[in-house]
């Protein structure tokens, strides 16, 4: 029934625990996988002061860099697997809506990510950008644990 | 990879759809399903007034009868799919509560259920027993919509 399952990640531990899941679930199936990693775009800091353009493309480099690094382990893992496995590399702001895009773009008909992400487990609730894309996915969102 | 699925149902339109999909993926991976339709135990009024004599009795009399309507049309769909299907009614003010210990009893591998229920579509948010379900589940659940 599923065909495509988009799996975002944000590096944290728990989000590649899901992903190792994601891509079994999909080899039982006979699925494909995108994988998906979204990075800030903008810097913030909490004073408002000139942010030199050096920094900023230094900070936008290395964001990609890391993102390059969980966006192999998942090619690896898929490959360890047998499973077939595209990845995309997005800067949005807001993850979510980076995952959602992504998701309609390529044409996935779940997206599967941990309840909680880099952000850690908040008492009792779900993560936020877990709850974001919840909110907003018009396609089907398996929350693993 | 998820051997056991529960449908829980509020007999919604929505949920009902949810239903149907979750069978259908569960004839697609070869899993099981058990349907689950919670009826509340207590019918609270508005004014701390008496209830009167019988319409307790009445009403849950009515709410089982309805749950049994739906159980039995979740179990003639999955056997129409040739499903393995099991049906449990609960009683419980706490729907998630009951979905959550129902899955565990019973050693349910994923929850699939629709992102809202009987009480609509709430502007941008997800169903209220969904997010419940999703805050307390130690088992992953799959949100369709």
């Amino acid at each position: 029934m599923f065909k495509h399952i988009l799996l975002p990640t944000d590096g944290s531990e728990i989000s590649f625990t899901t992903i190792k899941a994601g891509i079994r679930f999909a080899k039982s199936i006979g699925a494909k996988v995108t994988g998906l990693c979204v990075m800030p775009l903008q810097f913030t800091f909490f004073v408002e002061m000139e942010i030199p353009k050096q920094a900023l493309e230094q900070a936008s480099k290395r964001c990609k860099e890391v993102a390059e690094t969980y966006l192999v382990a998942i090619e690896k893992e898929a490959e360890k697997t047998g499973v077939e496995c595209n990845c995309v590399y997005e800067t949005n702001d807001c993850p979510y809506e980076a995952i959602i895009q992504i998701a309609e773009q390529k044409c996935c008909d779940i997206i599967m990510m941990a309840s909680h992400g880099r952000s850690g487990v908040g008492a009792l609730l779900t993560g936020s950008e877990t709850q974001k894309v919840l909110t907003h996915s018009k396609i089907p969102v398996l929350v693993y644990r | 990879m998820f051997r056991h699925i529960l449908l829980p149902t509020d007999g919604s339109p929505l949920s009902e759809a949810a239903v149907e999909k979750g069978i259908d993926f569960a004839k697609s991976i070869n899993a099981r399903v058990t349907g689950l339709c919670v009826v509340p135990k207590q019918y609270p009024s508005y004014y701390d007034a008496e209830i009167p004599g019988g319409f307790q009795e009445k009403a849950e009399s009515e709410c089982k009868e309805n749950a049994k309507i739906q159980l039995a049309a979740l179990k003639k769909v999955a056997q129409g799919a040739e499903v393995a299907c099991d049906v449990v009614m609960e009683t419980s003010d706490q729907p998630y509560e009951a979905i959550v210990n129902v899955a565990e009893q019973k050693g349910c591998d994923l929850i699939m259920m629709a992102s809202h229920g009987r009480r609509g579509i709430g502007a941008l948010l997800i169903g209220s027993e969904t997010q419940k379900v999703l805050t307390h589940s130690k088992i992953p659940v799959l949100v369709y919509r």
